[in-house]
């Protein structure tokens, strides 16, 4: 972009939302060239902070108008590029945006602002009984309106859905500035917007605020840690379990590389010559957990458990879920740079895409640990690899899209939870049909016909 | 087949998918209307169609495509029917748990494109949260898919969910992937009669804190309730009945209903009603089928409305319904605020009596409405089934245009 169009552009913002809410400097830029997808950066025309849906608004006329991109962000730990200003254009940041405006439990709901991170909505809910259920990994940063933006979700997912499951209302600021409020109150009459605008990437709408749906806590749990030999194994008991109707509150798999992170970050004690270790929860009334326990023990023993081991108490439980969702943090010391994959396989192709993502850590030099959420069948296989040695990422970029075409060909899908953004862009049409990537392009312009919003993420354009 | 109102040229009944987009290209290029049709219960659902057309059913299309049992999924044909669909999950003790009217011939598709609602969708939700993947011919003739066959998908945007709700009127759905659940190992349902509606306000208020985990919340008011086979005769003088459902585990069912009838002791309740298993089916079975279900005692078609408020709007809008009009039959998700009324009314006072009486009150109470069913005369515009556009109105104008831009399919039944 040429001096001259950004200049009428800063003044605008400036005057729109005070000056001390506009960064341009490019100094100020730099910290918004990318997310927690590193690979592809580029600097913003200007970064700003709006304290309101009518400011939101404010700025997607002015975008509109000087047809500038607008790229909406929260906390940014996007892994799929999803916050990269691709050409340019003003990143609006949502995080000045923070308030839990109201906690219902008559109507189990609580209206938040989109900035607002998961944990923060957890405090304002904690003594109330009830929780906000999509528990991303990242959600001591993560914000709601980046979850209900990427369609979050986390280990508990597995028996309490994704984020979509849980938005009983949303209030965005459409690609023409205007404001869309939908929900709380489920109206039959007309499409499911909300079901549209859960996942958009930021490319149908802003969002400014949601109301959430409240889920009581459970009365207890029984958490349990399983070791088994080989991931081969642990995938085949996993597998067992949903197939016996039985559904876990979470089934998390960390392989042997994985462990060995952990370890080195946290010492839990666990064993790192096993080739998998299964944390597996069941929650709900007390009564009949044992019973349930007792069946998922009996089928991890049918595929070589070598030890079970028993959350004691919440103190215990809680460690346990730490250490799981810093499991990626604490790759960190394995090595400089890495990226986490998100795929998604049918449950019961789960041992078959686990094997193959071996093969290719083999066939590409590279190790490869994974984390699953494996009563999903989603697969977050980390790649590791030195950012500062082009022929590495090379090697490393490569890899990857083999295990995502393997996901494909499993019958499975290239994210699950992380979304497109630019990281996966390429293989949407290896996914979908000419057509079916056309009737997204119609949801696109329904939303957003000038394009400003996001442009570049989610769905490649026309050819 | 179905009796209709639908203006109906003629009806075609493809054998497959392309066969489907072959009849609505043929369709669009000579500006004929299409009315897809699957089992026929819900053709009248929705405003007066606006121009005669083409009747696509969708019988042929009835074939389990693909069921992995292990990986609790199932691809079927949106002919299939629920029963159908219902027998070959409950071979491998899986069920959809989505409440379906008319199961017998109800279809996938139209239960797709309908989305109705039912009693267990405090736990379980609508179809919405089941449809994983889809296929459908859009207003062109052209087929494009959503989705895929995995339970969680971020891979662009939802297109099952954009097709789900829709009325038919954006695409000819003709395949789906479900999401299926194991089949519970028990049931039981408790009950109890309100003696006043603060009673029931305190009541429904337990349930948001109960440590039980209900899969339904009802509330009965009104004739059609008075004597239901499973719960008995109602207490004189009572407003209605809270029903509450519970599913899983033997120990765990008697555990709740132990636990609630424990913290409905603490509120006065002294003996609440068990319903014996074997009849909680046909209980659940009546609650689903309430909106379709028999007619007025003098033989004439009811209307039939679905309210929706905030759930703690819900006791308020459900006595004010039953003050003004006390031969009404109401029967209430309570948890969700999802309000059903069955109304008798003359073919030509419907429109009056939704304008005049039900609008008002439900707009006071910031809720919705719509119209379920109606009188078969009853001459219902648009407005007076759907309501006033919402802030969604021009968005979903624009995706219709983009989908269906000669307005081919279902026109004039839903919103736009
Ligand atoms: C260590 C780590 C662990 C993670 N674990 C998980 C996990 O377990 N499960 C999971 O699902 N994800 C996980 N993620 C990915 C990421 O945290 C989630 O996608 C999260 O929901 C993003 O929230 P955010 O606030 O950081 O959004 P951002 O990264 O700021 O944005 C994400 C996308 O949403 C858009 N967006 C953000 N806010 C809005 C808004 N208000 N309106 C419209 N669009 C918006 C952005 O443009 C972008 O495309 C993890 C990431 C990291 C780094």
């Amino acid at each position: 972009m040429t001096r001259a169009s950004v200049s009428p552009l800063i003044r605008e913002l400036r005057a729109a939302l005070g000056a001390a809410q506009v960064l341009s400097a490019p100094a100020d830029l730099v910290a918004y060239e990318c997310d927690g997808f590193t690979i592809e950066k580029h600097p913003p025309d200007a970064v700003v902070f709006p304290r309101s849906t009518d400011e939101v608004a404010r700025i997607v006329k002015i975008c509109n108008r000087l047809g500038v991109p607008v790229v909406p962000r929260g906390a940014g730990t996007s892994l799929a590029g999803g916050c990269l200003p691709i050409g340019g254009g003003v990143v609006v940041m949502l995080t000045r945006m923070k308030q839990v405006i109201e906690v219902n439990l008559r109507d189990r709901l609580a209206v938040v602002e989109a900035g607002a991170t998961n944990v923060a909505l957890g405090r304002a809910l904690s003594g109330t009984g009830y929780h906000f259920a999509p528990d991303p990994s990242s959600q001591k940063a993560s914000t709601i309106g980046g979850n209900v933006a990427t369609n979050a979700g986390g280990p508990h997912t597995l028996k309490y859905g994704v984020t979509v499951n849980h938005v009983l209302g949303i209030e965005a600021v459409l690609g023409d500035g205007s404001v869309l409020r939908v929900g709380p109150i489920d109206n039959p009459a007309g499409l499911d917007l909300i079901g549209v605008l859960v996942g958009n990437e930021g490319t149908l709408a802003v969002v400014t605020k949601v109301w959430v749906r409240l889920t009581p806590n459970p009365a207890d749990y029984r958490t349990m840690q399983v070791i088994f030999e080989t991931v081969d194994d642990a995938t085949n008991a996993i597998s067992d379990i949903i197939a016996q109707g039985i559904v876990p509150a979470a089934m998390e798999l960390m392989d042997r590389g994985i462990v060995a992170a952990v370890e080195e970050a946290f010492a839990m004690g666990f064993p790192l010559d096993a080739g998998a270790t299964v944390v597996i929860e069941i929650d709900g009334p007390s009564a009949g957990l044992d019973e349930q326990q007792q069946r998922i023990v009996k089928l991890c023993e049918k595929w070589n458990a070598r030890e079970v081991l028993y959350a004691a108490d919440a103190k215990e439980r809680e460690k346990l879920w730490q250490c799981r969702k810093m499991a990626v943090g604490a790759v960190g010391r394995l090595s400089p740079s890495y990226i986490i994959q998100d795929g998604v396989v049918p449950r019961t192709q789960l041992p078959r895409v686990l094997r193959r993502i071996g093969e290719i850590a083999v066939k590409y030099g590279l190790r490869i640990v994974n984390v699953a959420h494996a009563g999903d069948g989603n697969v977050h296989p980390i790649l590791l690899f030195d950012e500062r040695d082009p022929e590495q990422v090379e090697r490393t970029l490569a890899a990857s899209g083999e295990l995502l075409q393997e996901c494909i060909n499993c019958g499975g899908s290239v994210t699950a939870e992380h979304g497109v953004g630019v990281e996966k862009i390429r293989f949407m049409d290896k996914l979908f049909a000419p057509a079916d990537l056309e009737a997204m392009r119609r949801v696109r312009q329904s939303f957003d016909p000038s394009g400003c919003l996001n442009p570049g993420k989610l769905i490649p354009s026309a050819s | 087949m179905a009796t209709t109102n639908l203006p109906l040229i003629e009806t075609i009944t493809p054998a497959d998918a392309a066969a489907v987009a072959a009849a609505v290209a043929e369709a669009a290029r000579t500006d004929a209307a299409v009315y897809p049709i699957g089992g026929g219960t819900a053709l009248d659902y929705g405003a007066r169609p606006t121009r005669t057309g083409v009747g696509v059913s969708l019988a042929k299309l009835n074939r389990v495509v693909d069921h992995p049992a292990r990986d609790l999924t199932i691809t079927v044909e949106a002919g299939l029917t629920i029963a159908a669909l219902r027998k070959k999950l409950a071979a491998e003790r899986q069920r959809l748990p989505v409440d379906i009217p008319q199961a017998d011939r109800a279809t996938v598709g139209g239960a797709v494109a309908a989305s109705p609602s039912g009693p267990r969708r405090y736990r379980w939700s609508t179809m919405r949260d089941y449809v994983i993947g889809i296929h459908a011919v859009d207003g062109a003739g052209t087929e494009f898919s959503g989705g895929g066959r995995v339970v969680k998908n971020a891979a662009g945007y939802d297109l099952c969910r954009l097709l789900t709700g829709s009325l038919g009127t954006l695409a000819v759905i003709t395949q789906v992937t479900l999401m299926v659940k194991p089949m519970a190992d028990t049931a039981a349902v408790m009950a109890c009669d309100l003696g006043d509606f603060d009673t029931a306000e305190r009541l429904l208020a337990v349930m948001v804190r109960t440590d039980t985990l209900p899969v339904a919340i009802e509330l009965l008011a009104g004739p059609a309730w008075r004597d239901d086979p499973a719960l008995g005769p109602m207490t004189d003088g009572a407003v209605g009945r809270l029903v509450v459902g519970f599913e899983g585990s033997a120990p765990e069912v008697d555990w709740m209903l132990e636990s609630l009838a424990g913290e409905w002791h603490q509120c006065g309740v002294a003996n609440p009603i068990t319903v014996p298993s074997a009849q909680v089916e046909p209980l659940y079975r009546r609650l689903t089928e309430f909106p379709v279900g028999t007619p007025e005692p003098d033989g004439s078609a009811p209307l039939v409305v679905q309210i929706s408020v905030l759930p703690s709007a819900t006791v308020a809008a459900v006595r004010r319904l039953r003050e003004m009009m006390p031969e009404c039959s109401l029967e209430v998700h309570a948890g969700n605020g999802v309000i059903r009324g069955r109304f008798a009314v003359a073919p030509d006072a419907a429109a009056a009596m939704l304008r005049e009486r039900l609008r008002p009150l439900v707009t006071q109470a910031g809720g919705a409405m719509v119209v379920l069913a109606h009188p078969p005369d009853a001459d219902l515009d648009v407005r007076s089934v759907w309501g006033p556009p919402g802030d969604g109105a021009t968005v979903m104008r624009a995706i219709k245009e983009r989908f269906d831009p000669k307005n081919l399919l279902n026109p004039g039944r839903f919103v736009y």
